[in-house]
């Protein structure tokens, strides 16, 4: 690495020594509707970097692409104030994904409950890559506590950051500024100022978009983040084990990926699916059904394109959120008023099946899913870029004892 | 929140759409949508897109032909999403074959399968061959290669599904396209507002007219009307010969609109007429969705509910629409084939 032939200023000094001034930066997001969102966000960064003469560079990570809807996908940006741009790339480009990073950014707060971005991949913690010291910072209209719970205990003490706002999809071909970019900025900024300073990103955000508006939200951001640490005592004890990644000696003979073995009962997990992958993290909602009003049309099963329903014997279709992407087609083709609704995957604590709640107490289960539900309805445009319209609703369909039919 | 009358309509939908036809007597369709078969041969851990249209396409082609069926599926979002690092959803045998290879792959699979039933070497059954392509890799790429299978007397359905673009390799223009949609390839600018200026390719038609050995060709989407296109897939399979359905697919990332609407979307395509629903029997068309009878749906609900038509104007809503009254009102075959429409017999 060092005496590059490309004429570096840090000949025969080691890769530890070049380490020393590296700053990174991993920003998570969701794929394709927050893709050009989290884009700007760490150009920028790098753009305003440059202009305190800092070497930085930014890039995507490789493996996510093809991206997917909703697949936790990262973008990651790395800073320096002493390397050339050669040595930076050298020391930290050289892998697909990161191992450790001084600030982790978050665009929606539901991964704080783990990624899974493709297959063997494991549910991995948000915060695994943070550094002692080092910052998460999320966007969220949530405290820190109620986000710190669903977090991997730490052995060491770091900080977790609250940016106030709103998940921001920002869509594909129409895409929509909601300033969720400058303010991303502006908060990195705040948490890290080594990285870039804020008269910087300041400057930077006038020159580009010459619009005070945009400017104005920047400030707005810098003063609204919210900043607290994170002793090395909080936090859970991860859940998801870390696969073992198959390699090539372990493969069969030619390209041969082994099939999910043919099962199927009646009930909650009566089907098989694939082990080896879930889409579960891929959810910003999920979609809570009331049993009691079900009349058993079959189309929320029909329509799921993960195949995530499970029918049972009493002719209901029981849902399994380990492998629910979190699209709200059930809910959309449900031909019952505020049967299936979409819920802030947040409200929940685990993956179990709802059926067998209800079929232990089918009253008490609808009151607890009423109280998740809330009296607020989320309505997403057509064209996601457009934004999601909120209704509240006057009262909970009433407890229907006998059922839906 | 549910939006009631779809889901209603729906079912009174799928119980009128006539599945017994004299031909069909061993095709066991499907009567009612209690009756659909229960288990996944294609099942849950695929990397699709939320809300994708084409993984619907593949669970429903399975679970009409059931276990007993070999799959080979050319390179696009159906190869690559579902192989997540040496992982699979599927659970019947399945082969990836390259991008235009489809045709090929399927004929070169049911040859090998009879090969093998002649010399004893597998027990003599009937093992369903279906492969799936993509618009680009089956209705442009693979067009040659689907042609010849056509031509052939190996019993296989080819799946043509169409997401109206290359859509794994993040949505360049394909001649499935349809016009004035924004793709990387064909991006609205302040010059020029609409860069893609070609019509739709007709593939179904195009390759039923061509191949008269075919026996059954059909226009599918995977929900809309619920059953139909299982249905279709199973008359597909117990017709014989060689045999291709085309199905429409909302693709939320290409598309550029919430997952929840896909639905909403493949109902719209139908209602609207822009996507005809029919099937081609020993060249006779079956209007299974009858736009002539229905008052079609205006196609502007359709096209402002994805982003990828957000730079439309007026006069672009208005030309969609010309396009698809002239395909109802004045085709030789209404929605089929534009014999009269734009082909005439030179004076
Ligand atoms: C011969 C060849 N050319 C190009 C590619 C790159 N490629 C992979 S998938 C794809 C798009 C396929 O589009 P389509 O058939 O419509 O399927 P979709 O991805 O839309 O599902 C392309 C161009 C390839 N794999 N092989
Ligand atoms: S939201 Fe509904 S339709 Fe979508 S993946 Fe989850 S269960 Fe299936
Ligand atoms: S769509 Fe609604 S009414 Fe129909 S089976 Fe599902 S939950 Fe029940
Ligand atoms: S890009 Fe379209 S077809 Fe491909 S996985 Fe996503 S929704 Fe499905
Ligand atoms: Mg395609």
């Amino acid at each position: 690495m060092s005496g590059s032939s490309r004429g570096t200023k840090s000949e025969a000094v080691s890769t530890a020594e070049m380490e020393k001034s590296v700053l990174r930066l991993e920003v998570n997001y969701r794929g394709i509707f927050q893709k050009s969102l989290a884009y700007r966000i760490t150009n920028d960064l790098v753009y305003a970097a440059h202009s305190e003469g800092k070497t930085a560079f930014s890039n995507g990570r490789y493996s996510d692409d093809p991206q997917r809807n909703g697949v936790p996908c990262a973008n990651f940006a790395f800073f320096s104030d002493a390397l050339s741009e050669d040595d930076l790339e050298a020391v930290a480009s050289a892998s697909m994904d990161i191992d450790r990073a001084n600030v982790v950014v978050v665009l929606d707060d539901t991964m704080v409950k783990g990624l899974e971005p493709w297959g063997h991949y494991g549910i991995r913690p948000i915060n695994e890559k943070v550094i002692p010291g080092g910052t998460l910072l999320i966007v969220s209209r949530r405290k820190p506590e109620e986000l710190i719970r669903h977090l991997e205990k730490k052995t060491f003490d770091y900080n977790i950051a609250i940016l106030p706002g709103d998940q921001s999809f920002a869509g594909l071909w129409y895409y929509r500024d909601d300033a969720t970019d400058v303010r991303t900025i502006a908060a990195v900024a705040r948490v890290a100022p080594e990285i870039v300073g804020i008269h910087s990103v300041e400057e930077y955000v006038k020159k580009k978009y010459n619009d005070a508006a945009k400017v104005k939200s920047l400030q707005e951001a810098y003063d609204s983040v919210v900043v607290r640490e994170v002793k090395q005592s909080e936090g859970i004890a991860w859940p998801h084990s870390k696969p073992k990644l198959p390699s090539w000696d372990s493969f069969d003979e030619g390209i041969v990926v082994k099939s999910v073995e043919r099962g199927f009962t009646l009930g909650p997990r009566g089907q098989n699916r694939n082990p080896n992958f879930k889409r579960g993290t891929s959810k910003t909602q999920r979609p809570v059904i009331r049993f009691d009003t079900c009349i058993k049309c079959t189309l929320c099963w029909y329509d799921c394109p993960d195949e995530c329903f499970d029918p049972t014997a009493d002719g209901l279709y029981d849902v399994n959120y380990e492998y629910c992407t979190g699209c709200g087609r059930c809910a959309q083709v449900c031909p019952v008023d505020d049967c299936i609704v979409m819920v802030d995957d947040l409200n929940f604590e685990d993956n179990s099946s709802p059926w067998e709640m209800y079929k232990r107490d089918a009253e008490g289960y609808v009151k607890w899913l009423e109280e998740k539900k809330g009296k607020v309805r989320f309505m997403p445009s057509p064209v996601t870029g457009k934004g999601v319209r909120h209704t509240e609703i006057k009262a909970a369909v009433p407890f229907k004892q006998d059922g839906g039919n | 929140m549910a939006q009631g009358w779809r889901g209603k309509e729906a079912i009174e939908m799928a119980t009128t759409t006539g599945v017994s036809k004299e031909e069909f007597k061993n095709a066991k369709l499907y009567k009612s949508v209690h009756g659909i078969d229960m288990e996944e041969f294609y099942t849950s851990g695929h990397r699709t897109c939320q809300g994708c249209e084409s993984a619907l396409v593949m669970r429903d082609f399975v679970k009409a032909s059931g276990p007993r069926t070999v799959v080979t599926g050319a390179t696009g979002c159906m190869y690559v999403a579902n192989t997540s690092y040496m992982t699979t959803p599927w659970v019947v045998p399945w082969m990836h074959t390259q991008l235009g290879g489809g045709g090929a792959s399927a004929v070169g699979m049911a040859a090998g399968l009879r090969a093998l039933m002649r010399k004893g070497k597998i027990p003599d059954e009937k093992i369903n061959v279906i492969n799936f392509s993509g618009d680009l890799g089956g209705g442009d790429m693979g067009l040659g290669g689907i042609s010849g299978a056509l031509q052939t007397d190996y019993d296989m359905l080819i799946i043509i599904y169409d997401n109206e673009s290359a859509a794994n390799t993040d949505i360049q223009a394909t001649n499935m396209t349809p016009w004035g949609a924004q793709t990387t390839f064909t991006p609205t600018g302040s010059k020029k507002r609409i860069m893609h200026d070609k019509w739709k390719k007709n593939v179904a038609p195009m390759l039923a007219i061509g191949h008269p050995n075919c026996k059954y060709v059909a226009t599918a989407c995977a929900t809309f009307p619920p059953m139909d296109y299982m249905n279709k897939v199973k008359k597909a399979l117990s017709i014989g010969g060689p045999t291709l359905i085309h199905t429409m697919d909302p693709c939320p990332k290409g598309w550029d609109y919430h997952p929840r609407y896909s639905g909403d979307l493949g109902q719209l395509a139908i209602k609207t007429g822009i996507f005809p629903l029919y099937e081609i029997i020993k060249g006779e068309v079956n209007y299974t969705y009858d736009a002539r009878k229905t008052k079609r749906v205006p196609v502007r609900e359709y096209l402002e509910k994805q982003g990828r038509f957000s730079h439309f104007i007026e006069d672009d809503f208005e030309f969609v629409q010309s396009r698809v009254d002239e395909m109802w009102n004045d085709w030789e075959i209404p929605g089929v084939a534009p014999i009269k429409g734009w082909l005439s017999v030179r004076r």
